[in-house]
C-alpha cells in the first residue's frame, strides 16, 4: 500500500472532514442497532425512542432471540452450510482452475466464457428447475442446499483461482516432472503450498457468499430447523408485529461472525475480490 | 502447456458436473416451463404435458361408483327401454376398466381411446339426466358429478407454446416491475460509482488508518444483505426508526411514515439502502485500481502544467477505466436481479411500487406455485441480463477474456 506523501497539509482537511462523514455514515446503523439491542421494549416503541442511551439496559432481546427464536441454531446451520460449500468449492474449482491455467485444450476459452456466464445468471431462474429436482429427489429441507450454492460460489472460485494459478512460474512443476511427480502430486504437493495464499483468499470469499445466500434456502429449506441466518432473520419480520429490539439483537449476534472474519481477514478480503477482475 | 488427455480431463469433469447439474440444467428448464401452464398446486397442470393424458386412478374409483349406483337405481327403473340404456353404458365403462386393468397413475392414451372415454361419458350423463326426470335414482345428486369426473380423467395438455411471453406484454404489472429493476439498477449504481470513485481517491489519499478504514468499508459488503435490509427497515420505520425521523426533520420527506409508504418513498429507501451496502465495496475495487496507476505519470503531468482536474479526466480516468468497467458490469448485473434487499425490507411494497422482476418472478413461482409465468418472467430477466452484458463486453472489448 504505497501512501503518496501529500506536501501541503492544509488541502488535508477537507479530505479528513469527508472521511469522517464516511465513515459516520457507515458505522451509523450498527451503531444505532446496537444502541436499540439493549433498549427495553418500552423505550423503543415509546418517548426514548431516539434517545443515544438505553435508561434500563437490559439484555433480555438477546435472550429472546436466542432462546426462543434458535438464532444460535441458524448460525449452526449457516456454519454448517458455508463450510461444507467452502470445502468442496474449493477442491472443485481449483482442480477445474489448475487445469484451465496449466493445460491447453480445446473449448478452454468456451469453458471460461461458461463460466463467466454462469456469473451473471439471475439466479431467479435457476431456483424453479432445482425446486422442482429437490422435491422429487425429497432434499427439500436438508443440508443438500449446498450443491446449488455451486451456481453463485463455483465461477467466483474458478476466476480467482485460475488469476493466482497464472502468477505461479510453470519451472517448479517442470522439475518436479523430472523427478517423477505425477501431475496430481505435482498439483497438491508443488502448486498447492505455493498457490495457499490465493486458495485461501478463496475460501472466504466463497464461505461469506455462502453465509450471505437467501434465495436458495428460503425456497428448498422451509422448515426452519434448516434455516441459516438470513432466512431466520428475515422471518422476524414477517410476523405480525415487528419487535425492533429482538430484531436489533439478532443483527447484533449476527453480524459478529462476519465482523470476526473481515477483522482477521481483510487483507485476502480486498485481494480476493480485486484479482477476480479489476486487477490488472 | 499440456495437451489435454483423459486424466486432465478429470480435473474439470467436476465442475463441468456441477455447473451442468444446478446451472446450466435449470435454465433449459426454465425455458421450457415458459411454454407450459406449468403449476405445482393444481393437480392436472402440475406436469409438464405435451399430449393429452389419461388419469387411470381417478377413472377406475370414479367408473367404480357409477356402475354400482346405476345397478342400484335398476329396480327403480320400470321401462325396458331405459333398463337397456342403463346396461349399455354400464357393459361401456366395464369395457374401458378392462382396457385400463393393471395400469395406475396418469399414463398416455391413444386418440381412440379418448374418443371412446367421451362417447361413455356423454352417454351417461344423458342418461342421467333423463333418467332422473322420471324416476328415484341412488345417489342422484352426485352422479352427474362422479359422472363428470370420468371426464376430468382426461388430463389436457398444458403445452401453451407462447402464449405466456403474449400475456406477459401485456401484463401492466410486468412492465411496471421492469420500470422499477431499470430505476433501482441506474439509479443506485450510479450512485455507487460516483460515492464509490470518490471515496477510492480520498482513501488513497488517506496516510492513517488505512487498515481501519478497510474493515469499516467490508463490513456492509459483507454482512448478509437480509441482515442489513431488516436493520434498514428498522431505520426507516414510520415510528421508531431514526433516519425517518432524521429525514422529516431535514425536511427530506413532509412526514417520517411517507418513506415507507409512498411509491417514492419507498424507492428511494430501497435505493439509499443499496448505496449504503455496495459504495463502500466499489469504493475498495476502484482504490485497488487506483493504486496500480504509478505515481510518475502524476508528477509528469503536474509538471505539464495540468491541474488536479485535468489530471483526473486525462490521467486518471484513462487509466482506471477497465476497473471502473468491471466493477459496473458485475454491480449493474447485481442491482438488475436484486432480490433479497427488496423481499426483505418492503416485500414489494407498498403497494408493489418497489416490486422488482425478482421479487415478482418469486411470489408468481413460490407465492402462486405457477411456475410456468414464473418461468417466462424469469426468460425476460434472462434476455435482459443478456443485453446488458453483451452491451458492456462490446465496450470491454477482450479485455475480460485476454488476462487469462
Amino acid at each position: 500500500m504505497a501512501k503518496p506523501k501529500h506536501p501541503n497539509g492544509a488541502k488535508k482537511w477537507p479530505f479528513f472532514s469527508v472521511l469522517l462523514i464516511y465513515l459516520a455514515v457507515v458505522v451509523f446503523p450498527f451503531f444505532w442497532v446496537l444502541i436499540t439491542s439493549f433498549k427495553s421494549n418500552g423505550e423503543i416503541f415509546g418517548d426514548n425512542a431516539f434517545g443515544l442511551i438505553p435508561q434500563n439496559p437490559t439484555l433480555e432481546h438477546y435472550v429472546t432471540v436466542i432462546t426462543e427464536k434458535g438464532m444460535l441454531h441458524a448460525i449452526l446451520n449457516s456454519l454448517i452450510v458455508s463450510t461444507i460449500t467452502t470445502v468442496y468449492i474449493i477442491l472443485v474449482a481449483t482442480l477445474s482452475a489448475y487445469a484451465i491455467s496449466r493445460f491447453e485444450f480445446r473449448g478452454k476459452n468456451l469453458l471460461l466464457g461458461l463460466i463467466l456466464a454462469v456469473s451473471m445468471f439471475p439466479q431467479m431462474i435457476v431456483v424453479g428447475p432445482i425446486y422442482d429436482l429437490f422435491l422429487s429427489l425429497g432434499w427439500t429441507n436438508s443440508y443438500w442446499v449446498v450443491l446449488p450454492y455451486s451456481s453463485i460460489t463455483l465461477p467466483m472460485a474458478v476466476w480467482i483461482l485460475v488469476t493466482h494459478f497464472n502468477q505461479i512460474p510453470l519451472a517448479l512443476e517442470e522439475s518436479a516432472k523430472i523427478d517423477g511427480a505425477t501431475p496430481f502430486q505435482t498439483l497438491f504437493k508443488i502448486v498447492f503450498p505455493l498457490a495457499a495464499p490465493g486458495v485461501f483468499t478463496t475460501a472466504i470469499i466463497v464461505f461469506i457468499i455462502a453465509w450471505n445466500e437467501f434465495l436458495l434456502t428460503i425456497t428448498l429449506n422451509a422448515n426452519s430447523n434448516f434455516h441459516t441466518v438470513p432466512v431466520a432473520i428475515s422471518f422476524l419480520r414477517t410476523q405480525f408485529e415487528i419487535l425492533w429490539g429482538q430484531v436489533a439483537a439478532a443483527t447484533i449476534i449476527v453480524t459478529i461472525p462476519t465482523l470476526i472474519i473481515v477483522l482477521l481477514f481483510q487483507r485476502q478480503i480486498v485481494s480476493g475480490l480485486t484479482s477476480g477482475g479489476v486487477k490488472e | 502447456m499440456k495437451k489435454m488427455g483423459f486424466k486432465e480431463f478429470l480435473y474439470i469433469l467436476p465442475v463441468l458436473l456441477l455447473i451442468g447439474v444446478f446451472s446450466l440444467w435449470p435454465v433449459i428448464q426454465s425455458f421450457t416451463y415458459s411454454f407450459f401452464d406449468y403449476r405445482l398446486n393444481d393437480q392436472t397442470k402440475s406436469e409438464l404435458l405435451l399430449s393429452e393424458k389419461f388419469n387411470v386412478e381417478l377413472f377406475n374409483e370414479r367408473s367404480f361408483y357409477v356402475e354400482r349406483f346405476l345397478n342400484q337405481s335398476k329396480e327403480n327403473i320400470t321401462s325396458e327401454e331405459d333398463q337397456n340404456r342403463v346396461e349399455t353404458v354400464i357393459e361401456d365403462l366395464n369395457q374401458l376398466d378392462q382396457q385400463f386393468e393393471g395400469q395406475e397413475g396418469i399414463i398416455k392414451i391413444s386418440g381412440d381411446t379418448t374418443e371412446q372415454v367421451l362417447a361413455v361419458y356423454e352417454s351417461a350423463s344423458q342418461l342421467v339426466r333423463d333418467l332422473s326426470e322420471k324416476y328415484e335414482l341412488v345417489q342422484e345428486e352426485n352422479l352427474p358429478l362422479l359422472i363428470d369426473d370420468i371426464k376430468n380423467s382426461l388430463v389436457q395438455s398444458n403445452f401453451i407454446g407462447f402464449d405466456g411471453y403474449i400475456k406477459a406484454l401485456t401484463d401492466d404489472r410486468l412492465q411496471y416491475s421492469l420500470g422499477v429493476t431499470l430505476a433501482f439498477t441506474i439509479i443506485s449504481v450510479f450512485l455507487e460509482l460516483v460515492f464509490g470513485l470518490g471515496m477510492a481517491m480520498i482513501m488513497n489519499k488517506a496516510m492513517q488508518g488505512q487498515g481501519f478504514i478497510r474493515v469499516t468499508s467490508l463490513i456492509p459488503w459483507a454482512i448478509p444483505t437480509a441482515v442489513a435490509a431488516l436493520m434498514w427497515s428498522y431505520l426507516y420505520d414510520g415510528h421508531y426508526g431514526v433516519v425517518a425521523s432524521i429525514f422529516e426533520s431535514l425536511g427530506l420527506i413532509s412526514n417520517s411514515t411517507d418513506l415507507l409508504q409512498t411509491s417514492i418513498g419507498g424507492i428511494s429507501a430501497v435505493i439509499l439502502a443499496d448505496v449504503w451496502k455496495t459504495t463502500p465495496y466499489m469504493a475498495i475495487l476502484l482504490l485497488a485500481g487506483l493504486q496500480n496507476i504509478p505515481n510518475s505519470l502524476y508528477e509528469a503531468a503536474s509538471i505539464d502544467g495540468a491541474s488536479k482536474v485535468q489530471q483526473f479526466f486525462k490521467v486518471t480516468l484513462p487509466l482506471l477505466k477497465p476497473s471502473i468497467l468491471v466493477a459496473l458490469l458485475f454491480r449493474t448485473l447485481d442491482a438488475f436481479r436484486v432480490f433479497d434487499l427488496i423481499y426483505v425490507l418492503t416485500g414489494g411494497g407498498p403497494g408493489g411500487a418497489t416490486e422488482t422482476m425478482s421479487v415478482y418472478a418469486y411470489k408468481v413461482m413460490f407465492g402462486q406455485m405457477n411456475f410456468g409465468y414464473g418461468s417466462v418472467i424469469v426468460m425476460i430477466m434472462f434476455i435482459c441480463v443478456a443485453i446488458i452484458a453483451t452491451i458492456y463486453v462490446k465496450v470491454l472489448g477482450t479485455n475480460l477474456m485476454e488476462k487469462n
